[in-house]
């Protein structure tokens, strides 16, 4: 007789059930050992029966107690669905299951709001999904070879000015400039974008940084990346290398004594900096690293001690858009004598054209580009009533700033970044020329990234466990025993793997439509099978 | 002969009249064709003569595709240039342009040969391809071509000559051969821009020979025999071919690895080399050593076993049973009065035995006998300590606690007296509980063993303040453990009329008989309330009721015991009075009684202890030791009901621990508390390997070594040894004869096994608490 309660914690009752057989099983320990979640344990299990193998009832007493491996009933140590134990067991003996009947969110309130990484499980659902490549140049236009034609991949990230406003002049027969004009770095229309040091293992940020050098030294693909809130590794600002990367700033300032310090240091100029205002994951709420991964060095590069670090939902100093552009960009531009290019990163919002209006007006052309992130973005963390109930999408917001942007002839001139969910169903290439077709100059991705590490989170639930610093893979973890799994050099050959094939992607959607160069504002390839995207958009709906 | 001209003053003849014309030519036999055209397309096929014979075409001012999809036995001359697309699809024709030919010549031909005698346009070549059935095609210019020659080409032979080309910087434009994938292009002249998996080579006789063979017939056919030498000179010729699909499958690859240009040319050591040591290692999933995720320990006896926490007096019985399954009975039995002087007064008669309530096997069949094996133990004698420390140690109360305290301290070779009023050593097990319960014969055999290890019994001496100073003054230390001798009651009206229960129980005890009325009331139905029962039904009682304000909290068996004899018990009751009729409750009920015996507990008498402010007391009644030493003043020691009413074995589990102290305090040793230890987690315990056991089945007490689960304590069964799946665990005895088990961290993966078949929760898994550094704040280097 078990002493069971019926409101005590049952397996059913989470989200992820360990199927287990027993018979395939030869107990090796691999599944147990490798679980960085405990969420399964060995336990000695009686079998006591009375069976007759006689020719009429004849009563023989069998006790079998074996081990095996049970799954805890736990809501603190439980299974997230992460498969580590399914990977490693050589006899297909075990693997989680996704249980339809969980009662986990409900239940796991006990210490207040749950928090988790990961993108919103509940609006998963993707707008540009319903969007395909629909105006497929033929006998009107003859289509380009994408494997052979020399396209002009190349996104201004800058602030670039009408022909109009050019301060040239002629002089003895030759062009002269009269002043400074802001920077425009040309980069790859693909930023690999914001996840911090902290967020990321030492070796998960230094794959996604290495794969970003080469992808520029050894493949000519001038992709950028973004540092994310938690400062720039000194090595990396001392080195050539730093022209790749554009410094981030966010509310919690994290890392900037540092990169203060090694500005007299630089060899190079970075390829911008991106002030941070917010998140398509968490849009009004703050950065939020869990104390768990606050190491030692994440202490050092940030200035603080071990403790949970949240950012605050704004940037204290500001108060208003013609604030930040002041404030912000101003000091920042001025930081690296004018010569780096400054944007501006939020969350979409029902507010976004208003702030791009603001941006496109400011009589100082000082900011570099606008970057949208929707509500399929990734985090590290986030308590999950931000990430599944708030946020924006990310398609219609690029296209309303692109519109508002060519309504006063204006477009092109703040590029228009857009993030959030690129990717996400598997083609960031398709994904970000949908955002080109619809008015995006790029698009920047993160989760795809450390997907492509290995992380196997995903929009159902699976793992997101980035907060709890017990990344199976190494990737969203410090704690040495887990980084030291991840292969440093296999995660950037699978990063430079999926962005050359990007490339070819992007060239095998240019081709089509019979494009050389980014095909910004052309959506007149795009068509909808969603007639109410359609006429969002403004784009062709078809069926 | 058959002579066409297409212009007629300005009209022109369409391409579908012309071609229908030469159509019904063929058809009726004509084979040799002058067609002068004016732009017309598609001239020369496809073609053939009904009988097989040659159809000839000459042909000026063609327009595109002349001798498109030609078939064999047709040949076309072109007086001049001619337009995009010659020969496309030529399926045999032999087609001969003497001047130049547009773009896309070539294009698509997989048969017959085509001659170019001037330059070619772009993509000329493209997509020539080679049915392994006939010959392969061949396409002849004798200049050069526009950009994108032979691109995609899949067969044949192109030949460039490269004559008259000086002036470009490729003969065969820009971007040649891009998608090739079969044929051959021989190039005299330079070549620039071709892919990666094209191969550019010197000539070898094959090709030498195609080139011989066909010159002669190329340069007859364009008019231009007379640079035969010039073009004969095969050193200057070279040939394109695409890579094999053998090939390209073998290339290497010749971009730089990640891992090379990480180490080559990335920061050295790494970007993070200043904050972070990482030789970029990659680890297995599964590791052992310093990075496995948990590590197992060997926790034996860290734990209490449920019998020893529930125990006040802290019988490991776990390890009575464990000596018994080594076969060391005696050692088992002996091991009990190390904690107790009275395993038979106690734990095998009187003693509710909590270790049974808490004993894990009850959770599977039934509790141990732990009472019945510690019976086992009264009649054990015991050597005397050999060696004596000198420290004299005087215990003032000569009850359980007081005696427990005297029997440990005794055995550590103290000398130790024992005082007591009573003219009978024993305190409440002599005095109090009935005989019945407990036999005369076993306490006093019990209390003679506590005599037996040197303990010396001074009875019938009531301590008062003059002799507390004296015993204080003539001993290292002193214990007061005198109990609870004054019966508790509260402020009722008739509390006059009441009997004492304890005087009562203590005059029966000594044999006073003492009268008791017909019908009795007991207020208190815990267990010395039962005993008043009983001992008043053993005085002459003819009906007892026994009352409490809340449910009874007497033993089952106590209560039943009384019952059987008639009694009954009534609550809740809250007695208002008791008058010479009975005893009335608040609420207005009314019990009979001719005598009213009240046993709801009893405070210490405590005159005898100094006026002392520091001797701290709970409600003027109960002493307050120090936690920390169970003192009250220096070397004045408290144990058993003097500080809190309570059980037999918890005054014995308080006389231990006020010995472990005194023994601390006399010795001069350095302060350490009692050890307590924690309860066994149930958790950790595997009950799955024993099977239930039915009630009639069980032996006797000492044979319930195979039924003890042996919690916390290693029972030395070798599951864990057997079901590493790293054979890590080895077993180490000890030369004496103890053992333990060690597992080799070079081999554990930490995967728990062996806590996880432990039956006795000794393995346990725990993260691994050994740091890794890895990280720090800076580092230069």
């Amino acid at each position: 007789m078990e002493a069971v309660k019926t409101q005590d914690i049952s397996v059913n009752d989470l989200s992820w059930k360990i199927e287990y057989h027993a018979d395939r099983c030869t107990m090796c320990g691999s599944c147990v050992a490798a679980c960085s979640f405990k969420a399964i344990k060995v336990e000695t299990q009686a079998q006591s029966i009375v069976v007759s193998t006689d020719s009429q009832p004849n009563p023989e007493h069998r006790h079998i107690a074996r081990p095996i491996i049970k799954q805890k009933a736990s809501l603190t140590e439980y299974c997230r669905g992460c498969g580590m134990c399914e990977k490693v067991c050589p006899n297909n003996a075990i693997r989680p299951v996704r249980n339809p009947n969980s009662r986990q969110v409900l239940l796991s309130k006990d210490n207040g709001p749950i928090k988790r990484g990961g993108r919103t499980n509940l609006n998963a659902q993707r707008t540009l999904d319903s969007i395909v490549v629909g105006r497929i140049s033929q006998m009107t236009d003859p289509s380009l070879d994408a494997a052979r034609h020399t396209f002009d991949i190349r996104a201004p990230f800058g602030r670039v000015l009408s022909p109009k406003e050019l301060p040239l002049h002629l002089e003895n027969g030759k062009m002269k400039m009269d002043h400074k004009v802001p920077p425009v770095n040309w980069i790859y229309p693909l930023i690999f974008s914001d996840m911090s040091i902290g967020a990321l293992s030492t070796r998960a940020w230094e794959a996604v940084a290495l794969a970003c050098a080469y992808l520029n030294e050894k493949c000519g693909l001038p992709v950028r990346m973004s540092s994310g809130e938690g400062g720039m590794p000194v090595k990396l600002m001392e080195s050539d290398y730093l022209k790749y990367f554009i410094l981030q700033i966010a509310s919690g300032h994290f890392g900037w004594n540092r990169i203060v310090k090694a500005i007299p240091h630089m060899v190079t100029d970075p390829a911008g900096v991106l002030i941070k205002i917010g998140q398509g994951a968490k849009p009004g709420d703050g950065g939020l690293l869990p104390a768990a991964k606050v190491a030692e060095h994440v202490q050092a590069i940030r200035g603080v001690p071990k403790a949970t670090l949240s950012s605050p939902p704004n940037h204290q100093g500001l108060y208003s858009i013609e604030e930040s552009v002041q404030k912000m960009h101003l000091s920042l531009n001025a930081a690296f004598g004018f010569r780096v290019p400054v944007a501006i990163k939020c969350a979409a919002s029902s507010t976004s054209v208003s702030v791009y209006n603001n941006l496109l007006r400011d009589p100082y052309k000082i900011c570099g580009g606008f970057f949208l992130d929707g509500i399929q973005g990734g985090t590290g963390a986030a308590n999950e009533v931000s990430l599944d109930h708030t946020g924006h999408p990310v398609v219609s917001k690029i296209r309303d700033c692109y519109q508002a942007a060519v309504k006063q002839g204006l477009q092109g001139q703040i590029p228009l970044y857009g993030g959030g969910g690129i990717g996400m169903t598997g083609n960031a290439a398709a994904d970000a020329f949908k955002m080109i077709c619809l008015g995006a100059n790029g698009v920047f991705v993160g989760k795809v990234l450390i997907q492509l590490l290995g992380c196997v989170g995903n929009e159902m639930g699976r793992c997101n466990s980035c907060n709890t610093g017990k990344c199976p893979m190494g990737i969203c973890t410090q704690d040495p025993r887990l980084v030291k799994r991840l292969d440093i050099d296999r995660g950037a050959q699978k990063i430079v793997d999926y962005v050359l094939a990007f490339d070819a992607e992007l060239k095998k959607l240019m081709a089509p439509i019979g494009n050389s160069s980014l095909p910004v504002g052309r959506s007149d390839a795009l068509v909808s099978t969603d007639k109410a995207i359609a006429d969002k958009l403004g784009i062709q709906y078809v069926c | 002969m058959f002579k066409i001209e297409t212009m007629n003053g300005h009209e022109r003849m369409s391409t579908q009249d012309l071609l229908l014309a030469i159509e019904d030519a063929v058809r009726s036999g004509e084979t040799e064709f002058e067609i002068a055209a004016s732009g017309q397309h598609d001239i020369g096929g496809p073609l053939w003569n009904p009988d097989g014979k040659k159809l000839v075409f000459h042909v000026t001012n063609a327009g595109q595709r002349v001798g498109s999809m030609c078939l064999p036995n047709t040949e076309i001359i072109v007086d001049g240039a001619t337009s995009a697309d010659v020969g496309w699809l030529n399926a045999g024709g032999i087609i001969t342009v003497k001047g130049d030919a547009g773009d896309t010549a070539g294009h698509c031909s997989a048969g017959g040969k085509i001659f170019i005698g001037g330059r070619a346009g772009t993509r000329s070549g493209s997509l020539m391809k080679h049915d392994p059935l006939y010959e392969e095609p061949e396409l002849w210019i004798l200049k050069n071509t526009g950009s994108f020659s032979f691109e995609f080409m899949g067969g044949g032979r192109a030949v460039v000559c490269g004559y008259d080309s000086a002036e470009f910087s490729s003969v065969l434009g820009e971007r040649a051969c891009v998608g090739m994938v079969g044929g051959i292009v021989y190039v005299r002249g330079p070549v620039a821009g071709y892919p990666k998996d094209i191969k550019c080579l010197a000539l070898d006789q094959d090709d030498i020979d195609f080139l011989a063979g066909g010159m002669d017939e190329f340069l007859s056919r364009i008019d231009r025999i007379e640079l035969k030498q010039e073009l004969s000179d095969w050193t200057q010729w070279k040939k394109l071919r695409p890579l094999t699909f053998e090939e390209k499958n073998a290339q290497p690859n010749h971009t730089m690895s990640i891992k090379d240009f990480r180490q080559q040319e990335w920061v050295k050591g790494g970007i993070f080399s200043d904050v972070a040591m990482d030789d970029f290692a990659v680890h297995n999933t599964i590791s052992t050593g310093l990075y496995r995720l948990r590590v197992p320990s060997w926790d034996n006896g860290k734990y209490a076993a449920p019998c020893e926490f529930s125990c006040p007096t802290g019988i490991p019985t776990q390890l009575r049973y464990d000596l018994i399954r080594k076969g060391k009975l005696e050692e088992a039995l002996d091991l009990e009065l190390q904690y107790t002087p009275f395993p038979g007064s106690v734990c095998g008669s009187v003693c509710p035995n909590p270790c049974m309530d808490g004993c894990t096997r009850g959770s599977i069949d039934e509790a141990i006998q732990i009472g019945q094996l510690g019976f086992l133990s009264a009649l054990r004698e015991v050597e005397p300590p050999t060696e004596s420390t000198g420290k004299k140690i005087g215990i003032i109360g000569g009850g359980v606690a007081g005696l427990s305290a005297a029997w440990q301290l005794a055995r550590k070779g103290h000398t130790v007296t024992v005082y007591d009023d009573a003219d009978r050593i024993g305190g409440k097990l002599e005095q109090v509980i009935p005989r019945g319960r407990l036999p005369h014969e076993l306490l006093e055999s019990e209390l003679k063993r506590i005599e037996s290890v040197g303990v010396k019994f001074v009875t019938s001496y009531k301590v008062d303040k003059p002799r507390f100073r004296d015993i204080r003054r003539d001993n290292d230390a002193v214990i007061v453990a005198t109990g609870g001798h004054e019966s508790r009651f509260f402020n009722w009206e008739g509390k006059e009329l009441l009997t004492m229960g304890l005087d009562f129980l203590k005059k029966v005890n000594r044999g006073e008989n003492p009268k008791v009325g017909k019908r009795v009331v007991v207020i208190g139905c815990g267990n010395s309330g039962m005993d008043t029962c009983r001992a008043a039904f053993d005085m002459g009682a003819v009906s007892v009721v026994a009352v409490d304000v809340q449910k009874p909290a007497a033993f089952a068996d106590e209560i039943e015991y009384v019952e059987s004899r008639g009694g009954q018990l009534v609550w809740p009751f809250f007695t208002e009075k008791i008058t010479p009729e009975g005893i009335y409750s608040n609420d207005g009920r009314f019990i009979a009684a001719d005598e009213v015996i009240v046993s709801i507990g009893e405070a210490p008498i405590l005159d005898y202890l100094p006026d002392d402010a520091d001797i701290k007391k709970f409600r003027d009644s109960w002493l307050i030791p120090n936690a920390k030493d169970r003192s009250i003043l220096k070397g004045v020691f408290v144990a058993g009901d003097v500080v809190k009413p309570g059980r037999l074995t918890d005054a014995i589990g308080d006389g231990r621990k006020a010995a472990f102290y005194v023994d601390q305090y006399v010795m001069g040793r350095e302060y350490e508390p009692f050890q307590e230890k924690e309860k066994i987690p149930a958790e950790r315990l595997s009950k799955a390997y024993f099977t239930k056991c039915h009630h009639c089945e069980l032996g006797s007490p000492q044979d319930d070594h195979v039924r003890c689960v042996s919690c916390g304590t290693c029972r030395d069964c070798k599951m864990c040894l057997e079901s590493c799946p790293e054979k890590a665990i080895t077993r180490i005895e000890n030369e004496d004869g103890s053992w333990s088990y060690v597992s080799d961290p070079n081999r554990c993966i930490g995967c728990g096994i062996c806590a996880g078949v432990c039956p006795c929760g000794v393995w346990s898994i725990n993260d691994n608490p050994e740091p890794i550094k890895m990280y720090r704040t800076y580092n230069k280097n």
